[in-house]
């Protein structure tokens, strides 16, 4: 794999746990990559599995989904939701030659604005390792 | 001009949060101080709590007109139309009466202008002080200019005055300015001495040359009162008690006559301090004691000259006072009969309960891993000691605090999970109290499976150990002392009264318990000595979060009583909502304006570059880059660019986006655009970290990614439409008329409006109706019985005994239930539904229960004590047994009344035979807050305590139909007999079989039968299905008190409904296009709330607005896309997600 290759990670975070974390880890000044693009959902059970492949589709090179905590959701399950759809994800992508490991789900509550910086720049770390999604170049939209 | 509230809540942690949103949700402004620079009290310290290890704090924020408070993270923040928070502010001076007080409030100045603060930070890295920091209880050290909590909004550093060294670090080093000494008007600070002392003139001469001060000197009194009147140039007097002329009593009354509000401070010797406290009590600010000396003398001169140019007061007019304070921990260090020596406190092992939470938070001083304080070394054994501070009789603390239990239970089981299991976690307890619902589980959990070890046992003695550890010395089962080291040691803290308790009670005229705590009514625990102030949260007693919440709902019920009985709202104007015009027709004009004053920014970031790419992204009208976003220039500067280019979308690159939510509100008013298609969103976290070119290029195409997705975002942002109108039902219907039916029909009657009162049995009163005596000596019957005659003849109220709620169909505001009553049924429209259904005495047939006299249960032998058909005299012995098939593994929950039950027939019976031997075979004794007292008077009174296991329990035998008990006693090591006349036993409490009432109401009970609230700790009277509310026992094992107060806060929650006139439209909500809809019901499953149903007479799926909370799991699952959220569609959210992996042109 190149070291040249940097990767686009888009991040659907849920508005009351991951993105307040994501707000804290700025304002507490974090070192973070600067590969990730944050997309705003209220929940994570809003996620629709479409968003997730027209992002891979669309030039992001892994996808995070990021919620509260389980039993911890607002909206009271929709993170199990979450937790439901992107397994099928994860066993689905493969079959079309996007590896498993470029969709990932975290929980990450409010107060962890570290924890936050440390999965972001994991997981950004992790998909450079992976490198470029070849499937997206074979893909016919 | 007086600013005027229908309420002020004193203390905005979470039960001052909850009474102020209970009553901003209803209509009332009300005003919220803390005299901390940040809200939620100790729980912004606190990242998990039982009995779930999790937050959901946010759950608390309101469910209808949600648009009208913050939407995002409580434990961040708190801003709702209805309340104003008031940070750093103390409560002065309380005058006037129930319905009209007047309030003062001392706020101190953070000496922080926040409309400058950006905080970067700087200053308090050129701070030279350090000092521990409050937040992470002593684990680290901040400076004197600090951030309060790292995670809270608006979070604008804060001068800490005390400590700070006055050497103008940071204020040099404040690269906007907000740092303010006032160096500039120390030249119109005129200070007047009137003093004989030589040598204090000479000292202030010489010394305050350069602290600029002008200064006057006289030595005449009554001279001195003459340049007070000649000028009111003057901005502190410093008075001596030996000024001729005049007496200084007559100077500073004269002083306070002139120029109220002039500080004036005594300068005394020693011999006289008595004399100047007196002065200080009569309005003097302090007190100095000569000599004085130039070291000391200046650098409190510069504070008391910033404190008094800085601070203000704010005078507001209320109708009723909540008191929210809270508690603050037991402090070993700071206890004057010494906590260093008893618990080893100075070693560095050695840590508070509070002190641990910071440990495991990732905001803490090690991000959540476990390492011990001093040397750093991985924990992996850690012992929790209980009952530190708290049922102490040596200690002042003859009660229990009532929640370490819990959160020792909790922090053991987060310390396994932080350390994957490898931490050996053990608690040393006498009593495990686990008296809430679901508690005992929590326990057996934590026991059983977590692999949390209980130790019953009382470790007298802590020794330092060579490893850095501690080393316990505690005595077995076996009675032999084991010594056992350990990482570290956890002191689970008591409550005590937070600090100025007294003073605010003088102020509001309420009395106090022995401990400090405000006292309140046995049978109404919200109200206090004083008519129109409440106590709410643990204000009045020790309380965990779900009792804290339920009490500030009660307070709030209270509060909003007095409101409404004193007309108070009549005074005051409310503003119109805004109205903003209609732009959704016109294509879409965004406004970005990018704050480009920080540093990074402009080192890393092209921002010419980056504004130039932006203007050419579809919809940018104008690229505006201004100075700094955050102050009141830099807003100017973007309203009048929005002024300028009518936008009708706009968006504000900065940081901190969360701090601009308020001020978006206030600019859509003025430039009269929706905030809902405004947006700010963070543009500096890229910038940090990055030094070389290429990582500024990086953060180039980041922040334009962030931009760009924004603007897609706002392009398909849908405005808003008009609030919609509700048809409510203006009634209630109570189902239960036990004490909590009563007292709830009571709270919503008294609003005005109609309440239906249901109860199956022939009488009203329920089960409180077989008490006779209460511990505190009241009579329950006495208090039932006029509350009946009470609610028989409100004039909003309809009782109907022997009767049954068969169906009902509709949704909060609009419920049609059928009533079958003996006269028929008849149907009966309602807004919302309370269920008090209640809980009756569990039966128990074994141990001879029903078949000899001797035995009989608690309250079986209540009555024969009291209606005297027992002659406690005669006896020659009485055995008690606690716990009897309750916390089980099929009844695994504690009935919370027995202990108190039996204490109080433990106490009944000596008093009348003082001789009599009476043993009580006990697991855990259940005393929790300050009934611990009734229990150490039961010991006082002989009472003998035996303590059995679940695995042991006491065998009964009879002989000549007399019971004879054999038990273990633990502490003699030996089987003990018992023999004894009376048997009694503690049967519990088992919730009324509610089988149909789940099904017509559609609500959930749990595995014990009790019903299953929306959630234990945030919404403990609500059930998931909105308009119907839950109180008393049915809800749970409770007491008298305890059902009261969960009645009046479903009486209050009700209220929000039943109040509602419009209710706003929400900026997010989801939406059904009908065309697309297959009618396939998957979204009816997913949604949470039950917001949807089949219109079955339409053929289609309706949305009901009020329940929908806009999560969109419904959107997620529609197959057709037919299901919308609003704001976010499949359009935008697929242009967003393009925005974001566009590559910039």
């Amino acid at each position: 794999m190149s070291s040249e290759f940097e990767p686009t990670i888009l991040a659907f975070v849920c508005n009351w746990c991951t993105y307040t974390a994501a707000d804290l880890a700025g304002t507490s000044r974090m070192v973070q990559q600067p590969n990730l693009r944050l997309v705003r959902v209220m929940c994570t059970g809003m996620v629709d599995p479409k968003y997730i492949v027209k992002s891979l589709l669309s030039g992001a090179d892994g996808v995070l989904v990021s919620g509260c905590h389980p039993g911890d959701c607002h909206y009271i399950n929709g993170n199990y939701k979450a937790r439901r759809r992107v397994k099928l994800l994860n066993e689905i992508l493969p079959q079309f030659g996007i590896e498993r490991e470029r969709v990932k789900l975290t929980w990450v509550g409010a107060s962890e604005g570290n924890e936050f910086a440390a999965t972001v720049n994991g997981f950004i770390n992790e998909i450079r390792e992976l490198g470029p999604m070849e499937a997206r170049s074979m893909a016919v939209v | 001009m007086r600013k005027q509230y229908g309420a002020l809540v004193v203390g905005a942690g979470i039960g001052g949060i909850r009474a102020a949103l209970d009553l901003a949700v209803t209509g009332h402004k009300v005003a919220l101080i803390d005299r901390r620079p940040s809200h939620g009290g100790i729980l912004s310290q606190l990242d998990h709590q039982f009995p779930t290890d999790h937050c959901g704090m946010c759950r608390m924020l309101p469910l209808m007109s949600r648009d009208s408070s913050s939407q995002y993270c409580l434990r961040k923040g708190l801003f709702h139309d209805n309340i104003d928070l008031i940070l750093s502010a103390e409560v002065g001076a309380v005058e006037g009466e129930p319905g009209k007080f007047l309030v003062s409030l001392n706020r101190s100045s953070p000496l922080v202008d926040p409309t400058k603060c950006v905080s970067c930070g700087i200053c308090s890295t050129v701070c030279p002080v350090r000092v521990d920091s409050e937040f992470n209880a002593g684990l680290t050290k901040r400076a004197a200019i600090y951030l309060p909590v790292p995670h809270a909004i608006p979070n604008h550093y804060v001068l800490d005055l005390d400590n700070c060294q006055r050497c103008w670090k940071c204020h040099e080093a404040c690269p906007t300015g907000a740092i303010d000494f006032k160096f500039e008007e120390r030249k119109d600070f005129h200070i007047l001495v009137a003093d004989k002392d030589p040598e204090v003139r000479a000292m202030m001469e010489k010394h305050l040359g350069e602290s600029n001060f002008p200064l006057h000197f006289t030595e005449n009194g009554a001279e001195a009162v003459d340049l007070l009147a000649e000028s009111d140039r003057f901005r502190l007097v410093l008075l001596g008690l030996d000024v001729d002329g005049m007496d200084p009593e007559r100077v500073l009354t004269r002083c306070h006559e002139l120029h109220p509000g002039l500080p004036v401070v005594i300068l005394t010797d020693e011999a006289r301090r008595e004399q100047a406290e007196e002065l200080v009590a009569q309005g003097a600010r302090e007190l100095l004691v000569k000599p004085l000396r130039s070291g000391r003398f200046a650098p409190w001169l510069d504070k008391l000259y910033m404190r008094i140019m800085s601070d203000t007061t704010v005078e507001l007019e209320v109708g009723a006072i909540v008191l929210a304070g809270g508690f603050e921990c037991y402090s070993p260090a700071s206890d004057p009969a010494g906590g260093n020596d008893v618990w080893c406190y100075d070693h560095p092992a050695v840590l508070t309960a509070v002190e641990f939470e910071r440990l495991l938070s990732g905001t803490g001083p090690t991000g959540g891993k476990l390492l011990r304080p001093g040397d750093g070394k991985p924990v992996r054994s850690i012992a929790w000691l209980q009952c530190v501070g708290s049922r102490d009789v040596k200690k002042n603390a003859d009660f229990c605090s009532g929640i370490c239990c819990m959160f020792s239970i909790k922090e053991a089981m987060l310390a396994r999970k932080a350390t994957g299991g490898e931490a050996e976690t053990s608690i040393f307890y006498m009593d495990m109290r686990t008296a809430g619902k679901e508690y005992q589980r929590y326990r057996n959990h934590a026991e059983q499976d977590a692999g949390v070890r209980f130790v019953r046992s009382r470790p007298h003695s802590l020794f330092p150990d060579d490893g850095g550890g501690i080393r316990l010395e505690y005595l077995d089962d076996e009675g032999r002392l084991v010594p056992e080291t350990f990482d570290m040691v956890v002191l689970a803290v008591g409550a005590r009264p937070p600090k100025g308790t007294d003073r605010l009670a003088e102020m509001t005229g309420l009395t106090l318990n022995d401990w400090g705590f405000a006292q309140t009514r046995q049978y109404s625990p919200e109200r206090t000595g004083s008519v129109g102030v409440f106590a709410a949260g643990s204000f009045g007693e020790p309380r965990d979060i779900s009792e804290s919440v339920i009490q500030a709902g009660a307070a709030a019920q209270a509060a909003s009583r007095i409101i409404k009985a004193y007309d108070v709202l009549a005074g005051i104007a409310t503003e119109p909502e805004p109205e903003y015009p209609d732009v959704s027709r016109e294509p879409p004009r965004t406004l970005v304006a990018i704050c480009a004053s920080c540093p990074t920014l402009k080192q890393t970031v092209d921002i010419e570059g980056l504004a130039a790419r932006l203007a050419r992204v579809h919809s940018v009208c104008k690229v505006a880059t201004v100075g700094s976003a955050c102050t009141p220039q830099g807003w100017a500067d973007i309203e009048a660019a929005a002024g300028e280019f009518k936008p009708n979308r706009i968006l504000i690159g900065a940081c901190m986006p969360y701090a601009y939510i308020p001020r978006l509100k206030e600019l859509g008013r003025t430039i009269g655009l929706n905030p809902a298609l405004m947006d700010v969103v963070d543009i500096y976290t890229a910038t940090f970290g990055g030094k070389g070119e290429d990582d500024g290029k990086a953060a180039d195409k980041e922040i334009h990614a962030t931009l760009a997705t924004a603007v897609a975002r706002l392009q398909g942002a849908d405005p808003t439409p008009p609030p919609v109108m509700v048809d409510v039902a203006r009634s209630a219907l109570v189902v239960g008329g036990g004490l909590g039916g009563l007292t709830a029909a009571m709270a919503i009657a008294d609003h005005g409006y109609g309440v239906c009162l249901v109860e199956s049995e022939e009488q009203l009163g329920g089960s409180a109706m077989r008490l006779h005596t209460q511990l505190d000596g009241s009579d329950p019957r006495k208090y039932m019985e006029e509350l009946i005659a009470q609610v028989r003849k409100h004039p909003n109220i309809k009782v109907f005994t022997d009767s049954r709620a068969v169906l009902s169909r509709g949704i909060a505001g609009r419920f049609r239930t059928a009533i079958a009553s003996p006269d028929g049924v008849f149907p009966l429209e309602h807004g919302v539904t309370i269920l008090a259904t209640g809980a009756h005495e569990a039966k128990v047939y074994e141990s001879g229960l029903c078949v000899h006299g001797s035995v009989m249960t608690h309250l079986g032998l209540e009555e024969k004590i009291a209606t005297g058909q027992l002659d406690a005299g005669a006896l020659s012995g009485v055995a008690m047994i606690q716990c009897w098939r309750r916390r089980s593994e099929d009844r695994a929950y504690c009935s919370k009344v027995c202990c108190p039950e039996m204490v109080k027939n433990v106490l009944a019976l000596k008093e009348r035979n003082p001789d009599l031997p009476i043993h009580v075979f006990y697991r855990d004794i259940m005393m929790p807050g300050f009934l611990e007292h009734y229990y150490t008077k039961a010991r006082k009174a002989g009472a003998v305590f035996i303590r059995y296991d679940k695995e042991n329990p006491p065998k009964v035998a009879f002989e000549d139909g007399k019971p004879v008990i054999t038990a273990r006693d633990p502490i003699l090591r030996e089987d003990v007999v018992v023999r004894a006349d009376i048997l009694s036993l503690s049967s519990g409490l088992e919730p009324n079989d509610v089988e149909d009432l789940q099904e017509v109401f559609g609500v959930e009970v749990n595995a014990d039968g009790f019903y299953r609230e929306a959630d234990f700790k945030w919404r403990p009277v609500d059930f998931l299905k909105q308009g119907v509310f839950a109180c008393g026992t049915g809800l749970g094992p409770r007491r008298m008190g305890e059902t009261v107060a969960s009645a009046k806060a479903a009486a209050q929650r009700a209220l929000r409904i039943l109040n509602a006139e419009t209710i706003a439209r929400e900026t997010v909500v989801a939406t059904v296009r009908h065309s697309l809809c297959s009618l396939c019901q998957a979204c009816v499953a997913a949604c949470p709330y039950g917001a949807r149903v089949v219109d079955l007479e339409h053929g289609r799926i309706k949305v009901d607005e009020i329940l929908c909370q806009g999560c969109g799991a419904c959107a997620a699952v529609c197959p057709n896309s037919a299901t919308v959220l609003k704001g976010f569609h499949d359009g935008p959210m697929m242009s967003v997600i393009d925005a974001a992996l566009e590559e910039p042109a």
